[in-house]
């Protein structure tokens, strides 16, 4: 079974010669299929989280394990979607996105066939022999978000992917990301601090606090979302004019705004 | 990318592998690989080295010749930097004269500056004048390039906003320009600087009367590889000091800047 | 430099040429500029063409002198690079060996490369491979410290995307270490062209049987200033085709970079 566990997670950091705790016994879990999204103010430590589930940290105690399997280092087993897209500025669309299939070994036609189906689900179509540089920010991220999809991975991890794209860009993504996601179900973690979006997108929302990083509370959106069945709207801002939208939104946010300290900027 | 070294393995590795340099040099020596004229055991060269402080060698020594190099060096890098700055700058800033050196200056850059030895030793002689020019041909190509970036490539936005803000003349040189094209400058002395010592000591090889070069080249004359060896070592302290504290002076700016 | 669209700069730049030019023809008629100096047109014209067509001087025509000095910069060019750059991109890519080699590569680095030039000497003559000695060390050291730090300013995010990917071994150091340090490892590779290109003058001038170099050598000897004139020539156009050359093959293999 492909579920995230955290378990009592710590970590600590050093800054200036001080140890400051980054993460302070952190538990949650993002079960099988299930889109679970991470909020909480800069510096809260979720981005850590998910980078220890990607292999790419390691808890000081406590426990990360990935199907049942502890995490001990980074692999397409788990794909991660970067902030900053992380695309290979040397590789065309097409290489980039076979560049994991490569590592696992998949055999050339299977490869061309995924590629090819990922491609399109991404409307991507047409774009194969471009560099990174010749396209706009919204289609890199496609193009990093192919790039994961394309592994079929057990679980996706997504660390702010939209954070660098203008606010329509943004919406479309988040559109897409809610279609690719219901015809391709993952086990999903995603980093944001846009509670919006993870309202939008997820199936629970982890709200973080800072200083320690902690849980502050975990909300269940959705037996909301199923109750009021937001489904039968197409487009992100008629889900966000329902007051079951609007009331979980003003939830969050509340929580957020508690542990706002107004010294800290 | 490996994972960070501690202290320990850093310190334990880093030691090994001065260890295994020095070790071979010595068994190299030892077992005579080559005669012990042409390969001294590593203490030989520090004790000829601390013989040359007290006995003279070709006429001077060792400070002596190095004292000769610096005093030339120090000529030929100041020139360099007094032409090549202002020069560069007002090539950034003024295009007539951008159009009238860019194309001189690019049709001699790919000459060697070595290659102008002949020359001056024929206009300016073998004693200050000739090494000193072909220090100038070292260093002055990174003061100029590296100035005339800096005052070339200045953000548009610091100059505008000196405008708004109703500064013109001189102050948007001194205030806005210099300033911005500071971290570049330093970065083309810095250049310039390890290009000029390594053109000086090529020219007192070829052709000088005194200097760290010089004694080098008398050293190899005598088949004596602990001074030429000795000769080696002070020009690369020599020139590491300069570049160190010339990184210094950069980072400093840097830091200053917020760079 | 930059070149810029500005349809002034060609104008500009040619009329400065020829006033140049124009000033050393004049300059040289009416005894204004010293022939004991600087040649007259008329001295370096007969220079270059007993160089080029004619007898030739110390002891060829320009084409063995260029020949032979063009097989002393590839020898010590390549030989050096082949071993420069893969050891910069270890050192880059292994805290381990960086923290192994680094401080002999400091010991070696602060030595200029025209420094090595008596040792060189001493311990292989005036021949050849002396020469190569001496640009193999003009070329090692900025391949090493290029490649070394073309490694580490590959971005994180994109080695964190390799591990990610499950990129190892042989297909790590192609696909990412060495696209992500490519322009840095140019940018040395150019450096220790010129670095080369130095040496070899040098070398040269300290004696030769031929060469570039030699050609100064002689000319510098033997008082000559058309030939020394005649002789610079032919380094100006040699470092001129070689870094263009460079350019080249940099564009070609790098066809992913936005500005060409």
């Amino acid at each position: 079974m492909a579920n995230i566990v955290l378990n009592s997670v710590s970590r600590t950091f050093q800054r200036e010669g001080k140890d400051f705790l980054a993460l302070d016994n952190v538990s949650f879990t993002c079960h099988e299929h299930e889109f679970v999204a991470v909020v909480g103010p800069s510096g809260c430590g979720k981005t850590t989280c998910m980078r220890m589930a990607a292999g790419l940290e390691f808890p000081d105690s406590g426990s990360v394990t990935v199907g049942g399997k502890v995490v001990n280092a980074p692999g397409p087993d788990r794909a991660v979607v970067f902030q900053q897209f992380a695309l290979f500025p040397w590789k065309t669309v097409h290489d980039n996105i076979l560049f994991g299939l490569r590592s696992m070994g998949v055999a050339k036609a299977e490869a061309a066939e995924r590629i090819a189906t990922n491609l399109k689900l991404m409307n991507l179509e047409g774009y194969e022999s471009a560099y990174p540089h010749q396209l706009s920010g919204g289609m890199q991220q496609r193009v990093a978000i192919a790039r994961a999809y394309v592994l079929n991975p057990d679980v996706l991890l997504m660390d702010e992917p939209f954070g660098a794209l203008d606010a329509q860009t943004r919406t479309v993504m988040q559109e897409e990301l809610l279609r690719v996601g219901r015809a391709n179900p993952r086990t999903v973690m995603f980093i944001t601090h846009a509670v919006d979006e993870a309202v939008y997108l997820a199936d629970r929302v982890v709200v973080m606090t800072r200083r320690p990083g902690a849980i502050k509370e975990i909300i269940d959106i959705k037996p909301i979302r199923d109750a009021e069945n937001w489904q039968q709207y197409e487009r992100i801002e008629d889900v966000m004019d329902l007051a079951s939208f609007v009331h979980l939104r003003t939830r969050i946010w509340r929580l957020l705004r508690e542990q706002h300290n107004p010294g800290d900027h | 990318m490996g994972e960070k070294l501690d202290r320990n393995q850093l310190i334990w590795l880093s030691a090994m592998g001065l260890l295994i340099f020095f070790g071979l040099w010595t068994l190299a020596a030892w077992v005579e690989l080559a005669p012990r004229k042409f390969l001294p055991l590593p203490w030989e060269v520090v004790e000829r080295g601390l013989g040359l402080v007290t006995k003279p060698f070709s006429g001077q020594t060792l400070q002596g010749h190095l004292g000769a190099s610096i005093e030339r060096y120090l000529r030929g890098f100041v020139l360099a930097a007094l032409i090549g700055v202002p020069l560069g700058l007002l090539m950034g800033w003024y295009r007539l004269l951008d159009h009238i050196v860019t194309p001189l200056f690019d049709s001699l850059r790919f000459i060697a500056p070595i290659a102008w030895v002949p020359f001056a030793a024929l206009w300016f002689g073998t004693g200050i004048g000739g090494p000193t020019m072909i220090i100038f041909a070292g260093a002055f190509p990174p003061c100029l390039i590296n100035a005339y970036r800096g005052a070339r490539f200045v953000e548009k936005k610091y100059i505008e906003a000196a405008q708004v803000y109703g500064a013109s003349g001189p102050r948007v040189v001194y205030e806005v320009l210099l300033p911005a094209s500071l971290p570049s400058i330093i970065a083309g002395l810095r250049i310039g600087a390890g290009a000029g010592w390594q053109s000086l000591i090529g020219a007192e090889l070829i052709a000088a009367n005194t200097g760290i070069g010089l004694m080098m080249v008398r050293g190899q004359g005598a088949l004596d590889t602990s001074i030429v060896m000795v000769g080696m070592i002070a020009v690369g302290v020599f020139g590491l000091i300069v570049d160190v504290a010339l990184r210094g002076v950069e980072s400093w700016v840097n830091r200053k800047q917020g760079r | 430099m930059k070149a810029r669209r500005d349809p002034v700069r060609p104008i500009i730049g040619l009329a400065t040429m020829l006033a140049l030019v124009g000033f050393w023809l004049v300059g040289s008629k009416v005894g204004l500029i010293d022939p004991q100096s600087f040649p007259s047109p008329d001295q370096f014209w007969a220079a270059a063409k007993q160089l080029t067509i004619g007898d030739g001087y110390a002891d060829g025509r320009i084409h063995s002198h260029v020949l032979q000095s063009l097989k002393l910069i590839c020898l010590g060019f390549f030989t050096a690079t082949a071993v420069g750059v893969p050891l910069g991109l270890w050192m880059g890519w292994s805290r381990k060996a960086e923290a192994l080699i680094n401080p002999i590569f400091l010991l070696i680095r602060p030595i200029p490369a025209l420094a090595w030039i008596p040792l060189a000497i001493v311990w292989l003559g005036l021949g050849d491979a002396a020469k190569v000695m001496i640009l193999w060390f003009a070329a090692f050291v900025p391949s090493v410290i290029n490649s070394f730090t073309g490694v580490r300013n590959i971005e994180r995010p994109i080695i964190e995307a390799s591990a990610m990917l499950g990129a190892r071994g042989w297909n790590l150091i192609k696909d990412v270490i060495v696209p992500g340090a490519l322009p840095s490892i140019f940018t040395g590779l150019r450096l220790s062209l010129q670095g080369c290109l130095t040496a070899l003058v040098a070398a040269e001038l300290l004696g030769a049987l031929l060469g570039m170099g030699k050609v100064l050598y002689q000319a510098g000897l033997d008082i000559y200033p058309a030939m020394i004139l005649a002789g610079m020539v032919p380094v100006a156009l040699v470092g001129f085709a070689l870094t263009a050359l460079i350019d080249w093959v940099e564009r070609r293999s790098m066809p992913w970079r936005a500005n060409h």
